[in-house]
């Protein structure tokens, strides 16, 4: 006897009664590793950290995090994918203090790795790409970092990504991108009701 | 320019992109993966947007609106191929549909965009980036399913093998190809065709499965002129039921 | 969409003073500040305990409530509406996905709250365990109990985690079209031809009763959800956010000549609270523990989609795969 159900897409799955109470408990990993998303809405915009994807492997990633966090909004220009994994983070510091204020060495002006450097500027909001420095690893990225991109506001948290473990879009692949301003109906604004709110009324007073 | 030719091809298209994206918005709320069930429904949005786009150019035409055009034809009346209009079985199956019909209206929009015929020129430039995305998504998928497990191997297999047939019924050839051709509307369906099966098997070439074979019976066509399976009715009437109701009401 | 009304840990007496003063008293600051607590800060085992049952639960709503409305996804009039409708759908499961990282953030992994839902270990909102019998139950649901949900995610919005915040900040920007897309339908069937009205008039008359349910059983100030509101976990008590409700759209509901099946539903002029019939809370503790219209059917569909898409996710596998959970 499968399953009856006011939805026909339920009716079609045919669950019998059986099938539709196993629960079978998931092994570890049954929702893969997370990778965390970056979007550079347009040219000229900052790029910033939007969320995480679970995914089994960045080429997925990638494809599941232009749904995710790009379906909406009128452009994107960029969109890159690391692997939690790679995030190298600092301390998370508070109240007005930056988390550099903690970093005393200075660069060790040894180059061996390119790291991009990201930042928190307020505790609560998305983390902000600020650039790259080249370095001899997190300590010295952090290091470089401080003095290259000396920061007004404080600085509460920092994300390290060497380079090579970042994918980033190609630029020939932003026309993926190029209907999006046409989607308007996934827009609030292009649901006007109060016309016929007004109609409904001036027909019930006249009746 | 050749108007009953040029709505052929416009009917032929807005008819396969309505079916296929109203069967894949079946997977909503049901995918094997939030991530991946998330992706595939925009997919299917983007389809039956695209149909909206050329049922418009068919009113301009001097065809009724849209919504009449979709949602009040019956079986007969309509020339989506019967691939689309396939049960959805499970993921290898529609993963498999995906690839094969998204791969061939990629090259079709590509083909389309130097169209002698304005508008659907237009529609294919704008559209052409959001189905490249498409493609990127079903090559990912079976290149990396169709090399993955056993399992996963012998059932993309067992749906390639199914679909194919139908896939041909994708290119068959319209009653006015050669004017489509003459007037520079439609290069037409053995281009179309060629290039398709060329990046079909380049694509599988790179996964553990084998291309079936294309001399088949004529399973799988007569859908461009009205000859469909059993599931096309019943999925318009599910369709078109609220909307049955009151076709001239505002909903 | 999610309404609160969700089941708090109860309490043990204990559970603070096991806790060091020192960093209690520094974390307590910190939000006294209006800064955000991050995954990595120090946090009472409480607070983490009861922000993962929440932000699971509120996830699991999302997921599960793509469900009613999905009943209508293949049968929407007309293109406008068919789209609106995939769209809709798909964010409810966008908002899952969002939920769950912000969740995982705190522990908890992606596939034990799965497994959780299914199970029937953890709840979600009850009013997704009715049936979506008509289009206009469809619209209904797309206005009013995604008005609800907004406005307890408007104020969990301003609570003091910051994942939770930056999801629900991304969820709020998505509800607005939701709201806007189900007035809209409700409004064209309010006002539109008899067989329309007739529909709109029954699905607000048979989802009145679970609407009134939405934000729970009023809650009692105890210790404990003074605690969690100073914690900025709880940020606004049931009775609030079913007065703020009730405020914003009765009238609106009324405008458009749509009935509501409670006599004693009125505004007191002198005292500015809407006044009510008490909703049938056995019902609600009934429904919410299994025995609802549509808790069956929601778990199986659940996990048949789970189960169904095992060999998938089992083939795409890594063997050296591991885990870590998202950063924010």
């Amino acid at each position: 006897m499968s399953l009856k159900s006011l939805d026909p897409r339920v009716g079609r799955l045919h669950i019998s009664e059986q099938e539709g109470n196993l629960e079978t408990p998931k092994g570890v990993l049954d929702q893969f590793e997370t990778y965390e998303a970056f979007v550079q809405v347009k040219e000229g915009k900052s790029l910033d950290h939007v969320g995480p994807v679970h995914a089994p492997n960045e080429e997925m990633a990638f494809l599941f995090a232009k749904e995710q966090f790009t379906r909406r909004g009128s452009f994107c220009n960029a969109l890159c994918i690391v692997k939690t994994e790679n995030i190298l983070m600092s301390e998370y510091s508070d109240n007005k203090i930056s988390v550099y204020d903690a970093v005393v060495t200075n660069p060790t002006g040894i180059i061996t790795e390119e790291f991009e450097i990201f930042h928190l500027f307020k505790r609560g909001k998305q983390h902000r790409y600020i650039g790259t420095v080249n370095a001899l690893n997190f300590d010295d990225a952090l290091a470089n970092s401080k003095v290259f991109y000396p920061s007004e506001k404080p600085v509460y948290n920092v994300w390290v990504v060497n380079s090579k473990d970042i994918l980033t879009s190609d630029d020939d692949d932003r026309d993926i991108w190029d209907t999006l301003k046409e989607k308007q109906y996934r827009e609030a604004i292009d649901y006007k009701g109060q016309d016929l709110i007004k109609a409904y009324k001036e027909k019930i007073a006249q009746d | 320019m050749n108007t009953e030719a040029i709505k052929d091809l416009l009917y032929k298209i807005a008819d396969d992109q309505l079916i296929l994206g109203h069967k894949n918005s079946e997977w909503t709320g049901f995918g094997p993966l939030l991530e991946e069930d998330i992706a595939f429904s925009s997919m299917a949005q983007d389809k039956v947007g695209q149909s909206w786009q050329f049922y418009k150019i068919l009113n301009e035409l001097g065809e009724t609106d849209p919504d009449t055009l979709a949602f009040m034809r019956n079986a007969e009346q309509f020339h989506n191929c019967q691939l689309v209009e396939l049960p959805n079985g499970e993921y290898d199956f529609s993963l498999i549909r995906h690839f094969l019909f998204d791969t061939a209206e990629l090259i079709r929009f590509s083909m389309l965009s130097e169209s002698s015929f304005e508008p659907i020129a237009l529609l294919s430039k704008k559209i052409k980036g959001e189905v490249k995305y498409h493609t990127m998504h079903a090559n990912i998928w079976i290149k990396q399913l169709g090399s993955a497990t056993s399992e996963s191997i012998s059932r993309l297999q067992a749906s390639l093998d199914y679909a194919i047939p139908f896939a041909l019924g994708i290119f068959e050839p319209s009653k006015f190809e050669e004017e489509l051709k003459q007037e520079g509307i439609f290069e037409g369906e053995a281009v179309l065709k060629a290039t398709w099966l060329g990046q079909i098997e380049g694509i599988i070439d790179q996964t553990a499965l084998k291309m079936p074979s294309l001399d088949q019976s004529h399973l799988g066509l007569g859908g461009r002129y009205g000859t469909h399976t059993d599931h096309l009715q019943p999925l318009l009437d599910e369709m078109s039921e609220v909307f049955k109701v009151d076709p001239t009401a505002d909903w | 969409m999610y309404g609160g009304g969700n089941v708090f840990e109860s309490m043990k007496a204990t559970a603070l003073a096991d806790e060091d003063p020192i960093k209690l008293a520094e974390f307590e600051a910190r939000i006294d500040r209006g800064e955000k607590i991050e995954p990595k800060d120090w946090m009472p085992q409480l607070y983490r305990k009861q922000l993962v049952r929440m932000i699971e639960q509120h996830a699991h709503s999302e997921i599960i409530g793509a469900l009613p409305e999905g009943t209508w996804i293949t049968r929407a009039p007309g293109f406008k509406r068919k789209l609106a409708l995939m769209a809709k759908v798909q964010d409810e499961v966008g908002h899952g996905q969002l939920l769950y990282s912000a969740a995982e953030t705190l522990g908890k992994s992606r596939e034990q709250m799965l497994d959780d839902l299914v199970s029937g270990k953890s709840k979600y909102s009850n009013i997704f365990n009715y049936p979506a019998f008509t289009w206009a139950d469809s619209c209904f649901i797309s206005w009013l109990v995604d008005a609800g949900a907004i406005v307890n995610q408007v104020a969990n919005s301003k609570g003091s985690y910051g994942p939770y915040c930056r999801a629900l900040e991304r969820i709020c920007a998505e509800e607005a079209f939701h709201l806007k897309y189900g007035h809209h339908c409700v409004i064209h069937l309010a006002t539109g031809t008899k067989i329309q009205q007739k529909m709109m008039q029954e699905a607000v008359t048979r989802w009145w009763p679970p609407m009134m349910h939405f934000f729970g059983p009023s809650d009692k100030i105890s210790v404990h959800s003074e605690i969690l509101m100073k914690w900025k976990v709880k940020m606004a008590s049931n009775d609030e956010c079913r007065q703020q409700f009730l405020d914003m759209y009765v009238p609106k509901i009324w405008e458009l000549g749509l009935e509501l099946p409670d006599d004693k539903l009125r505004k007191n002029p002198e005292t500015g609270q809407w006044e009510f019939t008490e909703p049938d809370w056995e019902e609600f503790k009934r429904v919410i523990n299994g025995d609802g219209p549509c808790n069956k059917e929601r778990l199986a569909v659940r996990r048949i989609a789970e189960e169904r898409g095992r060999w998938v996710r089992k083939a795409l596998l890594a063997p050296n795969a591991k885990y870590v959970a998202p950063l924010a």
